[in-house]
């Protein structure tokens, strides 16, 4: 079953001060399964927040529609959690009552807020940190916020737009791994933009690679890395106890099984991208 | 010096007070060492023992007490209507389009240029005092507060709204709480105008207040009672000021580095 339908979507945006239009995003169709990761990978510039921000709602497509469950998307809405590169936590709100925010909207009563706010900050491994202002928060502690923000409105489908591209490479990992960690044990369906290929295939069960400016969607490919599986065998421990099971394993310690190197063990399917992205985008 | 380090606390007291005894020095050198006329440029003593006379013979307080009450009438009346304008312009287009010509227009009309029609409209009373402050801080209070919310981060308002916020609740939820620190700053900005513009109200057609005694000392020629009368407002203005800054710093402690 397709949650997410993206049907020849494209935005051109109008031209500034005369200047000839911006294409944007050239016609793309795209089916999101439930419970798909999905990667959309392509370089800067390709048109991939754009699509992240139809998605979303924030943007309207200039042709074509996108569907969430059946449903046209026509605004931003909670069903659709999203996660931005830049830190977009709200710097007057601390942790706790940063990822409150959809909560309180949805006029749940406080103590059903902070019991769910509790469970999200222990997923991402933040106790302790609840009534810190955003402003005394590392990057990656910042992101591990916006992404329990989201979660906790348990949206159908989770988007994140570059969302470890401004951290180190060290930190970015351990995010990597709590996302999927979260992914295999809630189920989650996720559309991930990224321009890394290795994050791409590390992450993704499906990457749907972009054409440089004006975007589309040039191929795409299942990814079936061996340390996926693996992964998955980790699956049933981390879902026994949704906060105990992320608390041990997720970061700040930091010690998953899961390898980190993510092209190395499955060559064949990074080299697969790699051709993709480099090659020529005129023939598709 | 490296650009942009802070300096201790003791440092930065040290330093600001410094200033303040380089300036009295030079003050005190300059009248009592002779090179200047005392008609012109009181000493520091005689300013001292004006001050003294004018509190306890001529009940000067209650000339400090009249004008810091005006000045707080003028500038509550000013934030009043000016706060929830400012934030109305700022959050919703329309009414920007609606109000911000105008206003634009009306912050260049000098306020003590209002002086001889607020007379004639408002008498020499009160009324007349308030509403030259008003004038004077309300158009300019109104655009900064309109340009501080018109420029809330875009990217906040994009979050709330993925998080299930609604049109109504992003004013309120986002664009009110991140704008309020920059508002409050702006208020205190506008409160040391409201000094200038009640002393300006004080010295044409006033029979009290701080601004009264000095347009009466300048009759007598009496340098040190006017000099006496500026520091009263510099001081006051320093103290409300530095309350105004504890205040905004207890109220927005996420504001601060
Ligand atoms: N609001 C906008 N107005 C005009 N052009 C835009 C706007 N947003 C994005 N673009 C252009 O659309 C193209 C794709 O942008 P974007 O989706 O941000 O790329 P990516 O996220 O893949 O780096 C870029 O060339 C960018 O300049
Ligand atoms: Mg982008």
């Amino acid at each position: 079953m397709s949650r997410l339908v993206l049907d020849e979507v494209s935005r051109t945006f109008p031209g500034v001060r005369g200047g000839p239009p911006t294409r944007a995003l050239e016609p793309t169709s795209l089916a999101v399964a439930d419970n798909d990761f999905i990667c959309l990978l392509g370089p800067s510039g390709c048109g991939k927040s754009t699509l992240l921000r139809i998605v979303a709602g924030l943007d309207r497509p200039t042709t074509g529609r996108v569907t969430l469950d059946g449903a046209p998307v026509t605004a931003p809405g909670a069903d659709r959690g999203m996660v931005f590169q830049s830190y977009t936590l709200f710097p007057w709100l601390t942790v706790e009552q940063n990822i409150r925010f959809g909560l309180r909207e949805q006029g749940l009563s406080t103590a059903e807020q902070t019991r769910i706010a509790a469970h999200y900050i222990a997923r991402v491994g933040l106790e302790g940190f609840e009534r810190h202002y955003p402003k005394m928060l590392s990057g990656g502690m910042q992101q591990r916020t916006a992404l329990a923000r989201a979660l906790a409105n348990d949206p159908k489908i989770l988007l994140l737009d570059e969302p470890f591209g401004a951290l180190d490479n060290q930190t970015r990992s351990l995010m990597q791994e709590l996302l999927l960690g979260i992914w295999e044990s809630d189920r989650k369906t996720v559309l991930f933009v990224t321009h890394d290929i290795d994050e791409a295939i590390f992450m993704a069960n499906r990457v749907a690679v972009m054409t440089a400016r004006p975007g589309r969607i040039k191929r795409e490919l299942v990814i079936d890395l061996p340390q996926r599986a693996s992964s998955r065998a980790h699956g049933p421990r981390q879902r026994t106890g949704p906060a105990s099971g992320a608390r041990r394993s997720g970061p700040p310690n930091g010690t998953s099984a899961r390898p980190r190197s993510s092209t190395a063990g499955a060559p064949a399917a990074g080299a697969a991208v790699e051709a993709e992205v480099a090659g020529p985008s005129s023939n598709s | 010096m490296r650009p942009l380090v802070p300096v201790s606390t003791a440092t930065k007291v040290l330093l600001g007070v410094g200033f303040f005894v380089v300036f009295f020095a030079a003050w005190t050198a300059a009248t009592l060492g002779g090179y200047v006329n005392r008609t012109f440029l009181a000493d520091p003593l005689t300013m001292a023992v004006a001050g003294w006379r004018l509190l306890s013979v001529h009940g000067f307080a209650r000339d400090i007490g009249v004008t810091i009450w005006r000045v707080f009438g003028g500038f509550a009346l000013a934030a009043i209507v000016g706060v929830p304008l400012g934030i109305a312009m700022g959050a919703w287009k329309p009414i920007e389009a609606f109000f911000e010509p105008f206003i634009s227009f009306a912050r260049y009309l000098p306020a003590s240029g209002f002086i001889p029609l607020l007379i004639l409209w408002a008498g020499i009373g009160e009324a007349e005092k308030l509403l030259l402050i008003f004038i004077g801080s309300f158009f300019q209070l109104v655009l900064m507060v309109a340009v501080t919310v018109g420029s809330t981060r875009r990217d906040l308002v994009e979050a709330a709204y993925t998080l299930g916020a609604r049109a109504s609740g992003i004013v309120g939820r986002v664009l009110l709480p991140s704008s309020a620190p920059t508002i409050a700053e702006t208020l205190r900005l506008v409160l040391g105008w409201a000094w200038t513009y009640v002393i300006v109200a004080e010295l044409i057609g006033a029979s009290s207040g701080i601004g009264h005694m000095i347009t009466d000392s300048q009759a007598l020629l009496d340098t040190g009672q006017i000099i006496f009368g500026i520091v009263v407002i510099g001081v006051i203005g320093l103290v409300s000021d530095y309350l105004f800054k504890t205040l905004n710093q207890r109220l927005f402690p996420w504001s601060l580095a």
